[in-house]
């Protein structure tokens, strides 16, 4: 005798009540389940992934995948008991403000991210009024952005321009006999406040400046531009905070015209290219202010930067020769925005700034640092310690020294606003 | 059989129809867009009346370099009628776009002594001058970082409801409405008299100069008025991002014009609206949800090197064989009727 499903019994009432109550049933059971699962978090990375500037954004990009990876296989950042999973998710502005505009919608209101981090410059001004309307916690790497109307907005790795200090204050104590300078940049927001800087780190170590050039962003022969500096027979040539892609060809140009002198400079990007176009004899005694992470320097006690030199080494076996001065800073910035979150037991912008900031003090990198910028941006959100001095020795790039950043504030800080209000750099003169 | 009448009566309709489409269309647009691409589509929007102003230029057969400083004019002089002189949103917007056809006019007088290749590179250098005292002079321009914190769009109030202008739809159709109201004047101007005589000066300039055309004011009315609306993108983008700088109309920008119009098509005024669209979605949108954001200007390269050599009239050319194969059919109008210059 052939059996007959159960299921034909089922009439079409019973099926909907079966299935509603199934469906109930899910709806109860499916929470719970999430809830065992591990949470995400996400952050947005909001900067230049292509154009000129690529450069002080893809390395960062790349530093804080690196970042993610690491974290989220040791299990995670743990928040208010629970652990999250940390997703980045990147936007290209190509240093464009309507770009960076369209990505910061997008990550805030798409993607639902709890922390922005953006090189900043150009770019912020549009985010500005969006941070602002939604409260979302964004980092930028120049502090310039700052002012009283920024209260979401922090510098929490760099200080730019005003770490530059140290590179000249390194470089009177240990080259005393130069005592002129000539200073080129880029005429943008970056170029500008770096000169101010340099001028008032000059002025400060009594090395008399002989001549400041600014040139255009469209620039692409600098024969001319080195011609016109080294006419004025300089003793240090300072190439201020100037991007890779004139960094490279001032200092083939220098090489070229004879230049013998000392050089300093905010960065040296893929300075092994460099020396590659000129000598390593050239580019001996060549001070910055960005080191590598394979530094011994970097494993002391005063470092708050999980495994420099694994982070480096790792870095270089994904992306060699990528390793520029933005590689580190991202995550660094991440590693301060997870200890904020821990911290405050949230993800919540509104309760991470707070927690970040609590004390005035905050771990960073290079060392304990405090919240500052008050008299300079208006706002106590820059966070401002140490900074290594970096000079390229037989070819390689050594940390010579960490120097206070405050120490010289307190000692020569007149001066630097001196040359901010001069240059039109301070908060309040600012478009 | 029908009768002439009848058949331009059912042209009429048809063209009726479609416009009513696309009018629906673009209304609805932003609906079905995410929030990214809503703000997307705000800067095409804005994009697509810089380069159909830039389109008009080219009618006198001149191609300028300078035309996306000309927006940055507008764009500059409507942040500075609010911020210095507190002039209402909507009356900077105007007045941005009459100082960028003013520059327009003093440009005129020197650069109109040039011709072709000349022209362009006179325009080139005259835009970088512009740039360059924006730089120099912080006061009122801001210097290199520009002017910021710019008044946005004032919100409308219609009774309990209130418009925000910052929200990316609402900015949509704002600058939907002024870009459709230029367009269409635009439209109009090339098939009036005066457009006929651009025409007339791009072709042949020295038999319009024989039966008494001056070509350096029709060349000049050409650059003042495309240098208005080039100027009124400007001051709505302006507004808009609250923010401007010289780098953002830097020649960098200048190229991504010029590659719209050449994708595009410069013969009808839909050609460069197609260039802008089409390569604004593959750009914008497209090669970012594909995950190739780094490679995104390479692409760019290669669309653009492929519609040389594929395309040499442009995306617009298209348009054209798609209606002769409608034509062929029985179905419509003919090529001959593409153009909208044609007379």
């Amino acid at each position: 005798m052939r059996s007959v499903p159960k299921y034909r019994d089922m009439s079409r009432r019973k099926f909907l009540g079966t299935t509603v109550a199934g469906v109930a049933l899910a709806g109860v059971v499916a929470p719970n389940l999430a809830f065992g699962a591990a949470k995400t978090v996400k952050v947005g990375f909001l900067a230049p992934l292509t154009g000129e500037v690529a450069a002080w954004g893809l390395p960062g990009l790349y530093g804080c995948q690196i970042w993610a990876e690491q974290v989220n296989a040791a299990g995670g950042i743990k928040v208010g008991g629970d652990s999250y999973q940390v997703e980045l998710v990147s936007y290209d502005n190509e240093y464009a403000p309507d770009k960076a505009r369209t990505g910061a919608t997008k990550l805030i209101r798409e993607d639902g991210v709890k922390f922005i981090m953006m090189l900043g410059g150009d770019t912020w001004p549009a985010v500005q009024p969006i941070a602002n309307r939604t409260g979302m916690l964004v980092s930028t790497l120049l502090p310039s952005d700052l002012s009283p109307d920024t209260k979401t907005l922090i510098a929490p790795c760099e200080v730019h321009p005003i770490y530059n200090v140290t590179g000249v204050q390194w470089l009177a104590e240990n080259k005393p006999d130069l005592k002129t300078a000539v200073i080129c940049a880029q005429d943008d927001a970056l170029g500008r406040p770096s000169v101010a800087t340099y001028l008032a780190a000059f002025e400060a170590e009594n090395i008399e400046v002989v001549d400041t050039v600014f040139f255009d962003i469209s620039a692409t022969d600098f024969a001319p531009i080195m011609t016109g500096l080294l006419a004025k027979n300089p003793d240090i040539l300072c190439l201020d905070t100037a991007y890779a892609d004139y960094v490279h060809p001032l200092c083939e140009q220098a090489y070229q015209q004879g230049f013998k002198g000392q050089i300093i400079s905010c960065t040296a990007d893929f300075y092994e290219k460099i020396i590659e176009k000129t000598s390593k004899e050239f580019m001996e005694g060549f001070i910055f202010q960005f080191p590598d992470f394979d530094d011994p320097a970097l494993n002391g006690p005063r470092i708050n930067f999980t495994d420099p030199n694994g982070f480096y080494a790792e870095y270089n076996k994904r992306w060699p020769g990528e390793w520029g001065a933005v590689s580190w800073e991202y995550a660094s910035i991440l590693d301060l925005w997870r200890a904020g979150a821990e911290k405050a037991g949230s993800v919540e912008p509104t309760e991470v700034l707070p927690a970040m900031k609590a004390g005035g003090k905050g771990l960073h990198a290079f060392g304990e640092a405090e919240w500052w910028g008050k008299e300079l941006f208006g706002i106590d959100n820059a966070l401002v310690g140490d900074w290594p001095v970096v000079v390229i020795e037989n070819g390689k790039a050594v940390i010579k020294e960490f120097k206070s950043i405050p120490a010289w504030w307190r000692k020569h800080g007149k001066l630097l606003v001196k040359h901010f209000d001069k240059m039109g750099e301070m908060y309040y003169q600012r478009g | 059989m029908r009768d002439g009448g009848s058949a331009d009566r059912g042209k009429a309709w048809g063209w009726l129809a479609g416009l009513g489409l696309l009018c629906a269309a673009l209304i609805a647009l932003p609906h079905l867009l995410s929030y990214s691409q809503q703000e997307i589509a705000v800067f095409l929007v804005i994009n697509v009346l810089l380069v159909v102003s830039y389109r008009l230029l080219t009618l006198t057969g001149e191609w300028s370099l300078g035309h996306v400083v000309i927006m940055g004019v507008g764009g500059y002089a409507s942040a500075l009628f609010t911020k210095a002189l507190g002039v209402p949103v909507p009356l900077a917007m105007l007045l941005g776009a009459a100082s960028a056809a003013a520059t327009a006019f003093v440009l005129a007088f020197p650069l109109f002594r040039m011709k072709g290749f000349y022209f362009l590179i006179g325009s080139f250098a005259a835009g970088e001058v512009i740039r360059l005292l924006w730089k120099r002079f912080r006061v009122p321009f801001g210097g290199p970082k520009g002017l910021k914190l710019i008044p946005s769009f004032p919100d409308l109030e219609i009774g309990a409801l209130t418009i925000d202008f910052f929200e990316p739809v609402n900015y949509y159709y704002l600058c939907l409405l002024v870009v459709s109201i230029s367009v269409f004047i635009l439209y109009r101007l090339e098939r009036s008299r005066i457009g006929l005589t651009f025409h007339a000066v791009h072709w042949q300039d020295s038999l319009a100069e024989s039966v008494g055309v001056s070509t350096w004011r029709y060349r000049t009315l050409a650059f003042v008025i495309a240098s208005f609306f080039a100027g009124l993108s400007g001051a709505l983008l302006a507004h808009y991002i609250g923010t401007v700088n010289p780098n953002r109309f830097d020649v960098g920008e200048m190229v991504f014009v010029l590659i719209w119009a050449i994708v595009g098509g410069t013969a009808t005024i839909y050609g460069p609206i197609l260039g802008v669209v089409v390569l604004t979605i593959i750009n914008e949108v497209v090669l970012r949800q594909l995950g190739f954001d780094q490679m995104r200007p390479l692409f760019y390269g290669a669309i653009l090197i492929a519609s040389i050599l594929f395309l040499p009239q442009g995306l617009e050319s298209l348009v054209g064989k798609a209606r002769e194969a409608w034509a062929g059919r029985g179905g419509g109008a003919g090529p001959e009727d593409q153009r909208f210059g044609a007379q």
